[in-house]
């Protein structure tokens, strides 16, 4: 039995909803194929309502009273970090599909594991060799950055920042905005005065697509734009009336990647839920492959602390096949691998770096939108 | 030093911003000043006509302006409705705190089912003209946000022809005035009350709508809303409709000029520190007069 609780409610309950499917796909699949060292695998979800206080108690629970075999982690770099406390303290293996903030891996967690390809500040790092890599006369001499007040969302634009910075490029507009902003006229007027070359957000969902939307309206027409989360949303084009040409986004997941475990999470996943599974769903899969291959190694799946040991020793040492790639991590959960780029092209979103990985050329500068 | 350029693309939109606040304060201060209700779920009415707007959208396809023609007679019948069966059994003595609660479950209540009807996944109109603007002098207007604006200056230029220039509305202002004088009169206050509540909510039909022009909506939006709203309306005398007014367009003007210079963090606190320097100095409000005895 796996315990986990979820933000079904409240705040995160979006992604949250697509982690608990993520979860049941894997397990769905697991279960179909005989389950786990021969046992069935039972998931335990819990409702935490988005909220830090009640995920402690989750996982007090889920591990002292219901005391199940594994946990697996929670969404949200706010939730994870409490829970993660809570499975420390109980020496469990913590894998977690969405804490990617950097102070995550600063809390000094021996038994957490991102399950993801990148931390937050490395989701732009191709974009940044890339960028850095170009002649100086095409290379943006100006960025304005726009972020949320969100460790996530703040981190991408950061780690970017950042390298740019270092690189010699300018930072002209450096915003902070708090969760709740509803009004981007003002933050985008004063990207749009700065005439920068290039615009970055560290965005989550629907803050990006408002400040996409004010910039547009304010006829600001930057020669790169790079937002995290948002353009690689399904409803993306559709809020933003499809001006969506040449849009940049890093993103740790595509259902096209051709690993051999996602062709088949794409199709068993879609076949469950009649639609395919976004980077949510895959990050939480990429959870259950990870404890799994553990399990399977260490030959155990128990609250034993001997048992518990042996499975973040093994994860240590070793590097685990997902439906993101390959992931292994360094001595503080941190995944050694980096988000791919997607740009918007002809009216769809496409792979555009790492080379290796590319179906369409970077379009540099982008359209006008 | 920002440019002028900028300075003044920020007064631009500092006026359009202030006027969409003082549509969605207008109904606000009207439940107030009619009857000493603080009505917590005015935003989530907000919310819930901007959901009504894109859903016909989404299915119909037609211009979100129109589904007004159903919304306002709707909310208005929500209003007169609400005021009759459930705010006049709250007895008067403690009706003000009461109506806190009251409308407090309403907001939790319109938040839960608009979740369960649409999921909490964002949404936004998707209008042909959602990112087109306009050149003025030099400055970016967008036309979502000026069709929004002329719809906060059409409902409030209407609110006040009718507050002033009816039979009803003189009845209302009597209600707000003094109530027992009203019932002297012949007013049935119990009646002009219900509809003034109904126009309050009314209000809330015309500013969800124009909100839902150029916001992603989702159902716990409201939450946002209603601080920002009870402190313009504090801030403008409670009760007082040209006061919410000047003090939605003041603060909005504020809020967008402090945006140069401060962070968005800071310059959103505006309405908090004039909410506590109204509280603190002149509790019956800065631009209304006396708590609740003028239009």
């Amino acid at each position: 039995m796996i315990g986990v609780s979820l933000p079904l409610t409240g705040d995160f309950s979006e992604p949250g909803k697509g982690v608990e499917r993520g979860y049941k796909a894997w397990a769905k699949i697991v279960n179909d194929k005989g389950g786990l060292l021969g046992r069935k695998v039972e998931l335990k979800i819990l409702d935490d309502q988005s909220n830090a206080d009640r995920v402690v108690s989750d996982y007090e629970q889920l591990i002292g009273r219901d005391e199940v075999d594994l946990v697996f982690g929670p969404f949200s770099t706010r939730l994870v970090v409490p829970s993660a406390r809570v499975a420390e303290e109980y020496g469990m293996l913590f894998v977690e599909p969405a804490g990617a903030a950097p102070e995550v891996f600063d809390q000094g967690f021996k038994n957490l594991f991102y399950a993801a390809p990148a931390v937050a500040n490395d989701h732009y790092n191709h974009l940044a060799d890339y960028l850095l890599a170009l002649p100086a006369n095409e290379r943006p001499k100006t960025v304005a950055y726009a972020a949320m007040d969100d460790p996530f969302a703040q981190g991408t634009a950061y780690g970017l920042k950042e390298k740019l910075e270092k690189g010699g490029v300018k930072t002209v507009v450096d915003e902070v905005y708090p969760p709740n902003t509803t009004d981007f006229g003002s933050i985008a007027a004063k990207i749009a005065d700065s005439k920068a070359d290039m615009v970055v957000g560290g965005s989550q969902y629907q803050d990006g697509v408002n400040l996409i939307v004010a910039l547009q309206q304010l006829d600001y027409q930057p020669k790169m734009a790079a937002f995290s989360t948002a353009p690689t949303e399904p409803e993306f084009a559709k809020a933003i009336g499809n001006k969506t040409e040449g849009i940049l986004a890093p993103t740790g997941y595509t259902q096209k990647a051709d690993y051999p475990s996602n062709k088949e999470f794409v199709e068993k996943y879609t076949k469950q839920f009649g639609k395919a599974p976004e980077e949510d769903e895959a990050n939480a899969y990429t959870t259950g492959q990870v404890v799994a291959a553990a399990v399977e190694a260490a030959d155990c799946a128990s609250q034993d602390p001997e048992c518990q040991s042996k499975l973040v020793d093994w994860l240590r040492g070793n590097e685990v096949e997902t439906v993101v790639g390959p992931l292994k991590w360094d001595d503080k959960g941190r995944p050694q691998s980096a988000h791919m780029i997607q740009q918007w092209i002809d009216g769809e979103i496409q792979i555009v770096l790492p080379e290796a990985q590319k179906e369409a050329d970077l379009v540099h500068p982008k359209p006008a939108w | 030093m920002p440019s002028a350029s900028l300075v003044f693309q920020s007064v631009v939109l500092g006026v359009l911003l202030g006027g969409l606040y003082a549509l969605l304060a207008a109904g606000l201060t009207l439940y107030f000043g009619v009857m000493r209700v603080v009505m917590i779920a005015h935003s989530a009415f907000l919310i819930l006509a901007a959901y009504l707007a894109w859903y016909a959208h989404r299915e119909t396809g037609i211009d979100p302006l129109l589904t007004l023609v159903v919304t306002v007679p709707l909310f208005f019948a929500a209003g007169v409705a609400m005021q009759r069966l459930l705010l006049t059994r709250l007895r008067p003595a403690t009706l003000t705190m009461m109506s806190v609660l009251l409308t407090f479950s309403v907001a939790l209540t319109i938040e839960g089912l608009l979740g369960y009807a649409f999921s909490g996944t964002q949404r936004r109109i998707r209008l042909g003209y959602s990112s087109a603007g306009f050149e003025f002098l030099g400055a970016r207007i967008a036309a979502v946000k000026l069709i929004a604006f002329g719809m906060a200056a059409l409902a409030l230029l209407g609110l006040y022809v009718l507050m002033k220039h009816s039979r009803f509305g003189q009845a209302l202002r009597a209600t707000i005035q003094h109530r027992e004088a009203a019932q002297l009169l012949g007013i049935d206050t119990d009646r002009i009350a219900g509809y003034g509540f109904g126009l309050g909510l009314a209000t809330a039909a015309v500013g969800g709508t124009a909100l839902a022009l150029d916001t992603t909506i989702y159902p716990s939006l409201h939450w946002h809303w209603i601080g920002p709203l009870m402190a313009i309306i504090v801030v403008g005398g409670l009760g007082s409709v040209p006061g919410a007014a000047i003090a939605a367009m003041t603060l909005g003007m504020l809020q967008s000029l402090l945006q140069l210079e401060l962070s968005t963090t800071w310059a959103q606190t505006v309405f908090y520190v004039a909410l506590f320097a109204t509280l603190a100095f002149r509790p019956q409000g800065f631009f209304g007069g006396r708590l609740a005895q003028r239009f």
